[in-house]
């Protein structure tokens, strides 16, 4: 075989789901030493390529080579044996569970005699992996539950532990904060020096560009591109993607605050212990307030507080027209307040129920007439409303949400909101996990709202989207609001980054 | 074009009790549909639909109620007893209604605030409560309908009752709010509750209809029989979940939950029950037997039902398909 010099080598792979073809006759490589940026919008086969890779699915035809020789793994731990380990899009750790066993899960046998499980051994390897990659290390090994940053690294040092040649990423980037994506990027580059291999998924181009040595871009299941990083800019990567030319302001264009002074809301001394500490801030009409932070800084506490989720051991959130408390979210929403929380597919979404469900949930008190009659009309009428004016990909209001894919779940997200005569929108990472088109379509929305005098707190993960839509931003450190930052020239990445560390 | 929408899911429940129906009827030789045996049949779904209809609050959300036959025989024992008391025949229904919501708000208060588990807290009362019963029996003696009342127990009165009462309640779940917010609080509390539904308030309320057409049950339970004894409403609370359950409605509740399937599960149950008795098998230990077989078969029906839809639903969509392959 001469395909020695390839790592990985992938020849005419097809592979469908009932009547969905996922991936049409795609070709790859892979070279020792490579970071390969795998992109493509939501529903164009990345994840299906990886995952046929990683062994979680079989491929329909076509042939593999791992170091020249035919690979085709039964399973994910076949994949594992041949030096390839994957890190999921969507979170595969079993919360109660230590750390360590969380690593080592399905490959517990050499840690094991006669059926128990020696844990010293365990905890030994663990952490001679997590030091290894110089992974945060949580202290104990009790895993706080809901963090999906946390439950991302984890994964992650499951990859790694797996010694493997290939590591494939799916969207791992965008569950981290900005401190533990250098992490990864250092672990990236010792692999390229180790002459060992990634594929990255990202939906973030310019992030991209950044890491990647070479990028193939999907688009329908079919490789429509495979450039190299160096010769190549976002704009080109973008129109492969789409087919089609991306308008080139995808966000706001003006470089000053622009809202009205009409406070609509007020946080005074906002104190949640271990979260939140005396936060005070006014919210105006039609202003983006955002927020951010790393992981520790508390910021994704803030939205559930505002919004009357969390109990305050100190501070108080009230309107500011007529001064009522914000002390439940059944308030907040009676009173035109809406929030869209970080993770879609736990906190905000019901996964197994029809969109009209999911759509009208926040309207149902508006809807409702004489003796709280729900008209199944209306409510029809107003899931069809919103399908249509934010062009939802679906066969209808009574397709179940789980069968939308993740940018279209989240337009249903937005749009069930957006509906609504709305004060007040408060948005945990609107764009986490959509495609570039659906991104651009969202900051759309927002610029809407903003014109219509909806006030918005912003909180993300992303930089530069807060850079790029906010007029004042809060950087937050440590529970703690560090720096009030008015749109402008030292509106910065940089100049943020210096604050938040 | 309208598309067609029927889901297998929904199609089983119904097959079922076709297939129950038809097996019984035939095997019978025609018994199961005479006008006596099919008055009994309706006198004995009448009061599962009752306390389903009621139950399905808390199921949708999730949660179960264990303690509806309890119940019944508490409303029914302090219905009888305040109305002889006061020798006001009409106050044993207002009572046992009473008595009935009382006793479910206490228990919706407790899980929704105490945030005790729905399942040890009501098997706690049905084993609590019963011993409660027992006492105001013995204390009271049995007691017996007044004639002031027979008027209700007429079949064609009684089923006009029920049919309004059924209506109100059928109404409630599928087209208001607490209907459609019980619903959201079984496919997610968390989602419900950060859209801002009184989740807290949700529960009692739903434990509140649940024991209140417990109480209401036990009015007509009282009718049929001619009066209260101390094994009234016994294993009740498992005939009616039985019910809940055969009709097609999950354990985890949510948009599963629905009022017709109630309807359904009950003549389903109380067919099968009734049909073993009629074809011979006597009440022993050979038909409670069968009756757990036929039961688990339909079960095991409509789980796979609902398992088969769920892959559908996965396959156009890359990310879900993903979610699937990390579980």
């Amino acid at each position: 075989m001469t395909e020695t010099k390839n790592l990985l080598e992938i020849r005419g792979l097809y592979k469908s789901f009932g009547s969905t073809k996922a991936n049409i006759n795609v070709d790859f490589t892979l070279r020792p030493g490579e970071i390969k940026g795998l992109i493509g919008e939501n529903g164009s086969g990345k994840s299906t390529l990886l995952s046929q890779i990683a062994g979680i699915y079989g491929h329909d035809a076509g042939e593999m080579f791992v170091k020249g020789e035919p690979y085709d793994p039964a399973s994910p731990l076949d994949a594992n044996r041949a030096g390839i380990a994957m890190v999921m899009q969507e979170l595969g750790v079993i919360e109660k569970l230590p750390i360590a066993i969380n690593m080592y899960l399905g490959r517990l046998d050499r840690f094991t005699t006669a059926g128990v499980i020696d844990r010293k051994l365990l905890r030994k390897e663990a952490n001679a992996v997590l030091e290894k990659w110089d992974l945060p290390l949580f202290g104990k090994n009790a895993m706080p539950s809901g963090a999906i940053e946390h439950n991302k690294i984890i994964e992650l040092a499951r990859a790694l532990s797996v010694e493997p040649d290939i590591l494939l990423l799916d969207e791992i980037t965008q569950s981290l904060s900005h401190n533990n994506r250098d992490k990864l990027y250092n672990i990236m580059n010792k692999f390229k020096a180790l002459g060992k291999s990634v594929i990255v998924i990202t939906h973030d181009i310019d992030e991209m560009i950044a890491i990647a040595d070479s990028i193939t871009v999907l688009r329908d299941g079919e490789v429509v591109g495979d450039v190299v990083t160096a010769e190549t800019t976002a704009e080109k990567i973008r129109y492969m993607m789409v087919g089609r030319e991306i308008s080139g302001d995808y966000y706001r264009a003006d470089t000053a605050p622009d809202f009205r002074d009409e406070v609509v809301l007020k946080a005074e001394g906002m104190t949640l212990p271990g979260e939140i500490e005396d936060l005070s801030f006014e919210l105006h009409k039609g202003e983006i307030l955002g927020f951010c932070g790393l992981s520790d800084s508390g910021i994704h506490s803030v939205g559930k507080a505002i919004y009357g989720l969390s109990k305050l051991k100190a501070g108080t959130v009230h309107l500011a027209a007529d001064g009522t408390r914000i002390r439940n979210g059944a308030t907040a929403l009676k009173r035109k307040m809406a929030y869209v929380p970080k993770d879609r597919d736990n906190e905000a979404l019901m996964l197994h129920a029809r969109i009209v469900d999911n759509a009208t949930l926040p309207s149902l008190s508006i809807v409702k007439s004489f003796l709280d009659f729900l008209s199944p009309r209306k409510l029809k009428k107003l899931s069809n409303e919103m399908i249509d004016k934010l062009t939802v990909k679906t066969t209808g209001y009574a397709q179940n949400i789980d069968a939308l894919s993740g940018g279209n779940k989240q337009k249903v997200n937005l749009g069930r909101w957006l509906a609504k005569d709305l004060d007040v929108l408060i948005l945990d990472c609107p764009t986490r996990g959509v495609d570039v088109g659906v991104k651009a379509y969202i900051y759309q929305l927002m610029k809407d709202a903003k014109a219509q005098g909806i006030a918005m707190v912003l909180i993300s993960d992303e930089l530069t989207e807060v850079i790029g839509m906010a007029d004042r931003l809060i950087v937050m450190k440590d529970g703690r609001p560090v720096r009030n930052i008015e749109r402008g020239d030292s509106f910065t990445e940089h100049s943020v980054i210096e604050v938040m560390i | 074009m309208r598309k067609l929408n029927i889901k297998l899911q929904d199609i089983v429940p119904i097959i079922a009790f076709l297939i129950v129906l038809l097996f019984f009827t035939v095997q019978s030789g025609g018994r199961m549909l005479s006008p006596f045996n099919l008055n009994l049949l309706i006198d004995q779904s009448m009061v599962v639909i009752l306390i389903g209809s009621g139950m399905l609050f808390v199921v949708a959300q999730g949660s179960i109620d264990l303690s509806v036959g309890v119940n019944l025989a508490l409303s029914g024992v302090l219905g009888m007893w305040v109305s002889e008391k006061l020798e006001s025949p009409y106050l044993m229904i207002a009572a046992a209604i009473v008595v009935g919501l009382l006793m479910g708000l206490l228990n919706g208060v407790i899980v929704a605030k105490l945030k005790v588990p729905s399942f040890m807290l009501t098997l706690a009362m049905l084993i609590g409560v019963r011993g409660i019963v027992h006492y105001i029996q013995f204390k009271t003696d049995v007691s017996y309908v007044s004639p002031d009342l027979y008027w209700m127990n007429e079949p064609g009165n009684k089923i006009v009752i029920f049919l309004v009462i059924l209506a109100i309640m059928y109404y409630v779940f599928e087209f208001t709010r607490v209907g459609r917010n019980s619903q959201a609080i079984g496919e997610n509390e968390i989602v419900a509750k950060y859209v801002g539904v009184r989740v807290d308030l949700m529960k009692i309320v739903a434990f509140g209809l649940s024991g209140m057409m417990a109480g209401c049950a036990s009015v007509f339970s009282i009718l049929t029989v001619g009066g209260t004894s101390q094994t009234m409403g016994s294993f009740m609370e498992m005939k009616v979940a039985m019910a809940v359950f055969l009709g097609g409605v999950l354990v985890t509740g949510g948009i599963t939950a629905r009022m017709y399937k109630v309807i359904l599960g009950s003549f389903t149950i109380t067919i099968v029950v009734n049909g073993l008795a009629i074809i011979g098998l006597p009440q022993t230990e050979v038909s409670q037997s069968v009756e757990g077989v036929l039961l688990l078969l339909i079960l095991f029906a409509t789980i796979v039902a609902n398992r088969r839809n769920a892959r559908q639903a996965a396959i156009p969509d890359d990310d879900a398909l993903q979610a699937d392959g990390s579980a």
